[in-house]
Formats: C-alpha cells, sequence, structure tokens
C-alpha cells in the first residue's frame, strides 16, 4: 500500500455557538492563562482545554453565544493575545462563517484529548464531547471494518 | 444550533481538460470561449464537505466521503448528500497535506 493511498480526509466538529480557539506554538501555562482571560472577560462559565500536539492546544468554551458575539470574542482573543497562529484561524473562522475544531488523527498527530477542565461543562462543551465521542467511535469503526470498495455510480 | 461534522483536507482527483479556442463575433470582436474535453488531468485541490443530520446518515456519509472528493465547500445535511453522492463529489484520493481548520 502506498503511503497516498493510507491519507485519509481529517474530522472536525463545526457549529457557530461555541467558542473555540487553537493556539499553537503556546505553552500550556499561557493557554490557561488566556482560556480562563477571556472566560472571565466575556462571562463563558467554563472552559476545557485540548492538547492537539506538542505546544498546540485547542479550547472550547461551555456558554452558547451568538455566532456576532462568537466573532467578537476571537477577535478580542487575538487582539489582546498578538498570537499570529490564533490571528490566522480567526479569519479563516470568518471566512467559511463557522468554527472548526479537529477531532480525528492527521497525519503524525493523535485526536486531540482533554488535559484542563475549568468551570462548567454541561453546556457546549457537553455536546463537543459526545461529538468527539461518536466521531471517534467513526474512525475506529473505519480502521477496523475491512476497505470499502471504490464509490460505484450504480450503488451495486 | 447546529452542530455539523466537518470532513476535509488536500486531495487529487481527475477533472477534465478545458480548451480556448477563439470565435469571431458578429460585431467583429475576437472573442475566447472555452470547451471542455473529454481529456482528463490529475489536480491537486483542497476541500471540504460538513454533514448535519443524524448519527448513521453522518457515519455513512463521512464513509461515502472518503471516497468521493468534495466539489469545494459543501454544507450539505448527510440525509440530502446519500441521496445523490455524486452531485457533490468527484472521485479522487485524499492526500496528506498540510491544511487549516
Amino acid at each position: 500500500m502506498t503511503e497516498r493511498s493510507k491519507a485519509n480526509p481529517i474530522l472536525g466538529y463545526s457549529d457557530t455557538e461555541t467558542v473555540k480557539l487553537d493556539f499553537d506554538n503556546m505553552s500550556f501555562k499561557s493557554v490557561k492563562y488566556w482560556a480562563s482571560r477571556i472566560g472571565r472577560w466575556f462571562k463563558l462559565r467554563g472552559f476545557i482545554v485540548l492538547k492537539s500536539s506538542n505546544n498546540r492546544y485547542h479550547v472550547v468554551f461551555d456558554r452558547e453565544v451568538s455566532w456576532s458575539l462568537n466573532v467578537k470574542i476571537m477577535g478580542w482573543a487575538c487582539l489582546q493575545s498578538k498570537h499570529k497562529g490564533l490571528t490566522g484561524y480567526f479569519i479563516l473562522q470568518c471566512i467559511k462563517q463557522g468554527s472548526t475544531l479537529r477531532i480525528s488523527p492527521k497525519k503524525d498527530k493523535l485526536c486531540p484529548r482533554p488535559v484542563y477542565y475549568y468551570g462548567k461543562q454541561d453546556g457546549q462543551i457537553r455536546s463537543f464531547l459526545e461529538y468527539r465521542h461518536m466521531l471517534r467511535e467513526f474512525v475506529r469503526k473505519l480502521k477496523t471494518s475491512p476497505k470499502p470498495q471504490p464509490h460505484n455510480k450504480e450503488g451495486r | 444550533m447546529v452542530k455539523k461534522i466537518a470532513v476535509y483536507g488536500s486531495y487529487e482527483a481527475k477533472v477534465p481538460v478545458r480548451q480556448r479556442f477563439w470565435k469571431r463575433r458578429r460585431d467583429g470582436i475576437l472573442q475566447r470561449y472555452w470547451k471542455r474535453t473529454s481529456r482528463k488531468k490529475t489536480a491537486e485541490m483542497k476541500g471540504r464537505y460538513e454533514f448535519h443530520g443524524k448519527g448513521k446518515d453522518l457515519y455513512k456519509a463521512v464513509v461515502k466521503a472518503h471516497h468521493l472528493m468534495p466539489k469545494g465547500f459543501v454544507d450539505i445535511s448527510a440525509e440530502k448528500f446519500l441521496e445523490n453522492p455524486e452531485k457533490y463529489g468527484l472521485e479522487g484520493e485524499w492526500i496528506d497535506r498540510e491544511v487549516e481548520s
């Protein structure tokens, strides 16, 4: 099997109501600081930090917000932290009009896994974790099931 | 309130080659036109599906998405996608290439 045929698409969770941030090349301590600062400033109830790979973290907040407030929060975070990676992420989410975080493994990276919980977890974090569980099940099933036949137009 | 599953990445697909030709219009201007030939070329592209719907449909859609590459940005319910997947995707292969979420 060639390297190319092993490649799979990336699976992620996407919505407009959950505030999600992607901190690349930042220490865990700084991520915790920025997450708690943003959470306090916008009263986002609680947050969860997921480790994506070495020095790369994802943050998901618990409160449900509108898309306009979501953009405001992400923009504020970019402005305050002056983080280049986060600004790139923010611009891309604005173009797509919805924010996405990766859930499946990617190339040499594992699935992002929770490393820190803070505050309430029964809102958006709960639904994020449910979807995460479902998607990981999909990935597991796809790995274990025999390789499906290439797509056939007649559906046979 | 819609939670979606994003399936995204870079892929290689066979796309029809376009050929240009020139035709003189009635007003004398030479106009350029494009036509689709039957020849195919391999092109590297990026694409993205965003599926929403029930769990079983989502799983089936994700399995289909492994073989059918998205034509650009496809935001659709999993049920509708499964009814006519060729409409939203083309055959190809996913490749390992850095892509933003």
